[in-house]
């Protein structure tokens, strides 16, 4: 009885981390961007704003679409919420894991973005059409670097579970400075671009560019739908920082708030560092976005090759 | 001091790399000086950290002659040659970069058939310097610029620079140093040809003669 | 001091023909130069010098018969630039200045006893010689010089990552010191040094301009004026393949000789193949000759493929390689200079026009073609013997057949051009006496090479070959 009541404390817990802290992240990106703008910015709280105004307000839907449509702004949250429960966050383990759960993530992740798409066919719209087969094709690129990275990684910590992968095995590999990890992190985060539609890839702040992937899918998306993707997003964008930040520091120093302390400090810097990625570079021209999955493909490829060399 | 060795490596590989994949000679040629600052800081991480004279006055003549001049050499050819600054692949950016990885494979696998019979610095070194001259032969081949041409065969060679640096007390360092400046003198004798080649061309052109290159 | 004497005073030579002055004055300081350089190898052959700088200049029998020869090459290219320079006059201060410190160069090639130092020089003789080919500056000779340029710089740059495979392989010695690598040969590690050879032989092989890396060498001699031409084809390649004797000397100490024979024997049978099948249809002098070096490169690899007299065939085809190619190429720049193209349908019926021109084309045909009495037809000779002692029946008989059809491409073009009907209208007629004395001295010491060896010359030859352990 007490085990399952644990279980539910430590699920809450996840829950209440990521869905509290989550949309600030965005908060932060904005405001970094518009310190290097040389403006104030908004808010960091403007995203919560944003979100509770969205929660307020009632869905519109075209008269074309179908359940699918109405289902996918759920289905997204959903894996999300339960995506949130695979990833450790710095001491707070993963309360779902199991030898093998590295493949539910990359395709709980591969879900979404499933319903994504087929919502924005669902539309009957070419605009969206056109971001859906974007979307599909740039996807297509990242989650082959990014299972080779997690091939990699699982090489390195002969273990097929996320939280065994960038968990505690991970320390002894950095103390040797190991350069395999470097090329893991600077391919994984090219991953994280991609996947999250930050800048080098997509410019999440633009809606009227017949270049942009993942904005255009949503376009038809109103009031609490709209909310959903939204919340959806900055939770995909927390685990992937959540991930690199495990990887990158992987310090346990044994107080439970020293650790914490470092990990959502991580978490933050990572958002401080994409803010300033964006702000230094401009968006790539969409044949040169494949060749930054490329890239990072390639880089995962030679981590592969380096550690099965070693082997 | 074998890990920095180690990433050097790493990144040389992954400049090589880049290199592949990148559209502007500008752009090529600042990656091929970044890759021969990194190589010229290797002597100094190999004896432990313990920096001889010998050592230092090999890292910095690397990186004078093939960080510096060399870059430079090239730069100014570009000023120079009137040409649009595009690389013309035969093969196009991302199927160079997946043969270069598959290239990078392949000189891994090589590499396990190779024992190499003393201590080396690195284990890195000798995979590393074969993918980085397997890279620059690709650019070599797959790039029809003349300068393109030149940069290949610049990685090549610090590509080989790179697997020397693994056997530095064999050569006496007078040999090394003239090893280093006839690369640079190629290089400079290189521009030089394309100059003039240029210059013809820019001859034939105003007088409507125009052969081909490759024409013969 | 005498070998860094040798190999600074050219250097010191080029720097003063780098000053303004006249074409002519600088033709006639290399001739010096090469006078100077020619009486001192010359006295060699009675005191040979003790070995240099620690050891890394020794002249030994081999060093000594490339040096003769690229003595008698500078020579001659030196005093048939005398009168070249009479009717050419484009400035010659990169010309000469380049030749003199190729001069340098393959001395220091010749001298050499350390494997990456001579990498270093052979390196710098492909520099050297890149600008000479482009003394025309034309878009051909341009593009000639480019994939020269290319093409050997990678080639070389194979032979260097060899080279470190040797350092790798003699890691117990520590040194790339010949002697040093020879006599610790048991120490050497066989799969190291298998792949040092590969590397080392494809490298130095490109520079020689052996079949399948020979592409660079009809454009580069087709375009370059035939003094140049004679210097590579002649001296540049038959340094490479110093290079590969050092190789051989190795292999023959670690038991690897029958690996590298085999290899060798490969390339050469493929040098042979390679021009024989092209010369069948060339309109073009000077690319002919440039096909007629590879097979000559190739009978050299051959020969030292399948040691025993094979080496001594080798060494002696060096001298008359270099003969033979003096007298071709030679002629084919005068009559360049003459008719401003060496290709069929400009030149013609040269008999008509220039009989001494005519008769020595036709003795470049016999001697380049290695017939009798020219010394190439005894070294030939000597190889394709080698290959029968060796029970090498089917390479015997390819040999000769590849030789014949090479013999009916090129007799051909050159009859083709000899006899044809003259070309109008003709150019004015004029013969260069300087020219013509080079030629017919180069012929003359051919045929008598081929009639009567010197008992010096067998002696040195001997002793060269015994060094390869023939």
């Amino acid at each position: 009885m007490s085990l399952l009541f644990n279980k539910a404390v430590t699920f809450l817990l996840h829950w209440l981390v990521i869905g509290a802290l989550s949309p600030a992240l965005f908060g932060v990106i904005a405001r970094v961007k518009a310190f290097f703008a040389g403006k104030k910015g908004p808010s960091l709280l403007q995203p919560y704003f944003d979100l509770a105004k969205l929660f307020r307000k009632k869905c519109v839907y075209s008269s074309t679409t179908t359940w699918i449509f109405r289902a996918s702004p759920v289905v997204s949250l959903a894996v999300m919420l339960i995506l949130s429960l695979m990833v450790p966050f710095g001491r707070f383990r993963a309360p779902v894991q199991f030898p093998g759960d590295i493949l539910l993530v990359a395709y709980l992740l591969a879900l979404g973005r499933f319903f994504m798409i087929l919502a924005a066919l669902d539309t009957g719209s070419s605009f969206e059409g056109m971001g859906a087969s974007r979307e599909a094709f740039f996807s297509c690129l990242s989650e082959l670097a990014l299972f080779m990275n997690f091939i990699t990684l699982s090489l390195l910590s002969e273990s097929l579970s996320l939280s065994r992968m960038i968990g505690a095995d991970i320390p002894m590999s950095w103390k040797g400075l190991d350069p395999v990890l470097l090329l893991v992190v600077g391919s994984f985060f090219i991953v994280l671009l991609a996947e999250n539609c930050r800048i080098p890839v997509d410019d999440p702040d633009t809606h009227l560019e017949l270049t942009m992937i993942h904005e255009v899918m949503i376009l038809d998306h109103s009031g609490v739908d709209l909310g959903y993707l939204l919340y959806a997003s900055a939770m995909k964008l927390f685990l992937f920082f959540a991930i690199l930040v495990s990887i990158i520091i992987p310090v346990r120093t044994g107080h439970p708030a020293v650790d914490t302390g470092i990990f959502l400090g991580g978490v933050l810097a990572m958002a401080v560092l994409v803010g300033i990625v964006e702000s230094i570079m401009a968006r790539l021209r969409l044949n040169r976005v494949r060749l930054l999955l490329l890239i990072a493909f390639a880089l995962a490829f030679f981590s592969l090759i380096v550690t099965l060399w070693r082997n | 001091m074998t890990p920095w060795i180690d990433v050097i490596c790493i990144l040389a590989v992954f400049l090589s790399l880049t290199l592949l994949a990148t559209h502007r000679i500008v752009g090529m040629i600042k990656i091929f000086a970044v890759q021969s600052f990194f190589l010229g800081l290797v002597p100094l991480f190999l004896h432990g950290g313990i920096i001889a004279g010998r050592d230092l006055a090999v890292s910095l003549v690397t990186m004078v002659l093939k960080a510096g001049l060399v870059p430079a050499v090239l730069f100014w050819e570009l000023r120079h040659i009137s040409m649009r600054s595009e690389v013309r692949p035969i093969l196009g950016l991302g199927a160079s970069i997946l043969c270069g990885a598959v290239l990078i494979a392949v000189a891994f696998w090589i590499s396990l058939a190779m024992k190499l019979p003393g201590k080396l610095e690195s284990s890195l070194v000798l995979p590393c310097s074969l993918a980085t001259i397997l890279l620059g032969f690709m650019t070599m081949v797959t790039r029809t610029r003349a300068v393109t041409q030149v940069l290949g065969y610049m990685v090549i060679e610090n590509g080989i620079f790179l697997f020397a640096l693994s056997l530095f007390d064999t050569m006496p360092v007078p040999i090394e140093m003239g090893i280093l400046l006839d690369i640079f003198v190629a290089v400079f004798v290189m521009a030089i040809v394309l100059n003039h080649i240029n210059e013809e061309f820019e001859r034939t052109r105003s007088t409507g003669r125009r052969p081909r290159w490759g024409e013969s | 001091m005498t070998l860094i004497l040798l190999i600074a005073v050219p250097l010191i030579a080029a720097l003063i023909v780098l000053l303004p002055a006249k074409n002519i004055f600088r033709v006639r300081l290399l001739c010096a130069v090469s006078l100077f350089h020619a009486s001192v190898v010359a006295s060699f052959w009675w005191r040979r010098p003790g070995p240099e700088l620690q050891g890394y200049f020794v002249l030994d029998p081999l060093g000594l018969l490339l040096l003769s020869i690229l003595d008698l090459l500078f020579l001659a290219t030196s005093f048939f630039m005398i009168g070249y320079f009479e009717r050419e006059h484009r400035n010659n201060r990169t010309f000469t200045a380049c030749i003199l410190c190729l001069l340098s160069m393959t001395t220091m090639v010749s001298v050499s006893y350390h494997l990456g130092l001579m990498w270093v020089a052979i390196e710098t003789t492909t520099l050297f010689s890149a600008p000479l080919i482009s003394f025309h500056r034309n878009w051909k000779s341009l593009e000639a010089t480019w994939k020269y340029l290319l093409v050997c710089s990678v080639g070389i740059a194979l032979a260097l990552m060899g080279t470190f495979f040797l350092a790798i392989a003699a890691h117990e010695t520590r040194t790339l010191l010949l002697p040093a690598i020879l006599n610790n040969a048991p120490l050497l590690s066989t799969s190291w040094l298998k792949l040092s050879v590969i590397f080392l032989f494809v490298g130095y092989g490109c520079k020689m301009g052996l079949a399948p890396m020979h592409s660079w060498k009809p454009e580069a001699y087709g375009q370059a004026t035939g003094m140049v031409s004679v210097l590579m084809a002649g001296g540049l390649t038959q340094c490479s393949f110093l290079a590969l004797m050092r190789v051989s000397q190795i292999c023959h100490k670690t038991g690897l000789g029958d690996f590298y024979g085999s290899i060798l024997i490969v390339a050469g049978v493929l040098s042979l193949v390679v021009p024989a099948v092209f010369l069948l249809d060339e309109k073009s002098l000077k690319r002919s000759f440039a096909f007629s070096s590879v097979e000559h490169v190739g009978l050299l690899v051959l020969g030292l493929g399948m040691g025993g007299v094979g080496v001594f065939g080798a060494l002696f085809h060096m001298i008359n390689n270099a003969l033979a190619k003096v007298v071709m190429f030679l002629t084919a720049g005068s009559l360049a200079q003459k008719y401003g193209s060496s290709r069929a349908p400009e030149v013609r019926g040269v008999i008509h026009l220039y009989p001494v021109t005519g008769i020595f084309l036709l003795v470049a045909l016999l001697a380049g073609t290695g017939m009798f009495p020219f010394a190439t037809f005894h070294s030939e000779l000597l190889i394709i013997n080698a290959s029968v002692i060796s029970e090498h029946y089917v390479l015997a008989g390819i040999i000769i057949v590849c030789l014949a059809v090479i013999f009916m491409g090129i007799s051909r073009l050159v009859l083709d051009l000899v006899y044809g009907k003259p070309v109008e209208p003709a150019p004015a007629p004029r013969e260069n006496l300087f020219m013509n004395i080079t030629i017919a001295a180069a012929a003359a010491l051919l045929v008598g090479l081929g009639l009567w060896m010197p008992a010096p010359l067998s002696g040195l030859l001997h002793e060269a070959a015994a060094l390869i352990g023939a």
